[in-house]
């Protein structure tokens, strides 16, 4: 079996286990949208207070602690069933387990994003920003990426500790805020004021650069996170 | 801000940087001559319960 | 053996270096002619101390990939002593970084690139202990330790680069090209304090190494006598 199509095994593998019992995706959904919620009751103190400069920085911190139960959740259940063990059996390339493991968890993401986005436009957004659609989705694709390689590198990694789930935020936060400041800039640019690529090209270019370097970093070091 | 006033804040400064790494300094060299010590003591240890033995071989 | 763990000679070299570039710094650079006026004079040892910070985790970086590609657990070690150190400096970073700012801008915190790159690699390598004391099994530990140390000390210029030139406030600011130029004899001064941060640095590592090595050794003795 080749490298391409040991990757698309184990991506759908993956994925149809998820899609079969679905408890991970429904309950992330769930806190996605109980996370705005609770993000309304906590900014509203002031009658009629304006959030329109905090959407974008509301819309990813939930998106980043919704990724950080979805990574502890998916990891932990390899690891119980001992998926991790098996696959390492296999003579798979390790670095075909990371790029499927963190597409799976994209496609997670994606999944998430796309119930949340809308809902949180009905909930927060007053002016339309269809018009700039695109760059927010490529604002949106890129910054995942970034989110679900590091955080697939690190969950590997933190999964293998005594701490388990508890140390995945403590590794992972620091490392993406880098993502949070270029990803909550230009969201908050497209919703509150309406920005073409051209506007958000820094931070386009940014994200890009970021996705790239951690990427390849990535790649390097997972034989090493994932070995016994 | 006045001389005086921004005297005060850098004399802290200092003092500071200087305090931490004097007293590094000292925590470690205490760190290496207890160590030494040990390494000393564990050593003798070693080579006193390996003599009686190595008597006792010869013969 | 005895001599490379005191290593005076480096003690001295640094301590030197470093009076002597305090010296300076107060008797012979002048004092800065802008707002700030004396209490710029904090920068003689702070930027120093946060470069030599950076040059610890670029050791500990490169110790990093040597332990991984040797899986030789003296590289581990100088990979954590070096994190150590550094994580002991820029503490001293954020330190007087606050100290000046107040000095400076009459607040104790803002959030400005400096400042906050240092806090970050404050919490980054803070992770990389947590990290170190929740594997128990060495070369394991050793290992996620060393990709750790890798990808964070990748991540230290991208946060410096997105706190300075993604705008915070949504719309391209200005850059000024403000100066890293000094004048003669300010550079003097800086780049005698430069040095003897540096043979400190130096100087710390190789005893914290032997510090570690010690331990290392005791417990063989240990091991080898009780057992």
């Amino acid at each position: 079996m080749n490298g391409w199509a040991q990757f698309k095994a184990i991506v759908r593998k993956d994925l149809i286990r998820e899609l079969r019992t679905r408890d991970m995706i429904v309950s992330m959904i769930l806190f996605v949208l109980l996370a705005m919620v609770i993000f309304h009751y906590a900014f509203s103190v002031k009658e009629g207070a304006d959030l329109t400069y905090f959407t974008g920085g509301m819309l990813w911190v939930t998106f980043i602690f919704a990724m950080l139960l979805g990574l502890n959740r998916s990891f932990a259940q390899e690891k119980d069933e001992h998926c991790l063990d098996g696959l390492l059996l296999c003579p798979v390339d390790r670095v075909t387990i990371f790029l499927a493991k963190t597409v799976g968890n994209l496609v997670f993401l994606l999944i998430i994003q796309a119930v949340a986005v809308p809902v949180f436009t009905l909930f927060f957004i007053e002016r339309s920003y269809l018009g700039d659609v695109l760059p927010f989705l490529i604002v949106l694709l890129l910054a995942d990426v970034g989110i679900c390689a590091l955080g697939t590198l690190l969950a590997t990694i933190s999964m293998n500790t005594r701490s388990r789930d508890l140390l995945l935020p403590i590794l992972l936060l620091p490392l993406i805020v880098p993502v949070l400041i270029a990803a909550t800039g230009a969201t908050t640019l497209i919703f509150a004021e309406g920005a073409g690529l051209a506007d958000l090209l820094a931070r386009v270019l940014f994200l890009l650069g970021f996705d790239a370097v951690f990427l390849v970093a990535a790649w390097g070091t997972y034989d090493f996170a994932i070995g016994e | 801000m006045t001389i005086e006033e921004g005297v005060k804040y850098v004399a802290a400064a200092y003092a500071i940087i200087l305090a931490v790494l004097v007293i590094y300094y000292f925590m470690s060299a205490r760190r290496v001559t207890a160590l030494q010590r040990d390494v000393q003591l564990l050593e003798d240890e070693a080579k006193r319960l390996q003599t009686p033995v190595g008597e006792a071989g010869a013969e | 053996m005895k001599k490379l763990v005191s290593a005076p000679a480096l003690f001295i070299g640094a301590g030197v270096f470093l009076i002597t570039g305090l010296m300076l710094a107060f008797w012979y650079s002048p004092v800065d002619s802008s707002s700030m006026g004396f209490s710029q004079k904090i920068f003689y040892y702070h930027v120093p101390i946060a470069e030599t910070a950076l040059v610890a985790f670029g050791i500990a970086f490169v110790a990093a990939i040597a332990y991984l590609r040797t899986q030789d657990l003296k590289w581990d070690r100088l990979s954590y002593v070096s994190v150590r150190l550094g994580l002991l400096f820029s503490i001293l970073v954020m330190l007087t970084g606050m100290i000046w700012g107040k000095a400076a801008w009459d607040t104790w915190w803002a959030w400005e690139p400096r400042l906050t790159t240092f806090l970050l690699v404050c919490f980054l390598y803070a992770a990389y202990w947590v990290l170190r004391s929740v594997v128990d099994e060495e070369q394991r530990r050793a290992t996620y330790a060393a990709v750790f140390a890798i990808i964070a000390f990748i991540n230290v210029p991208i946060t410096f680069f997105a706190t300075r030139f993604l705008p915070e406030g949504l719309h391209p600011v200005v850059i000024s090209a403000g100066g890293t130029g000094m004048e003669g004899s300010m550079f003097v001064s800086f780049f005698i304090s430069m040095i003897g941060m540096t043979l400190l640095l130096v100087a710390l590592t190789r005893r914290d190494l032997a510090i570690e090595n010690l331990k290392d050794r005791v417990t063989d003795l240990k091991t080898s006598l009780g057992g």
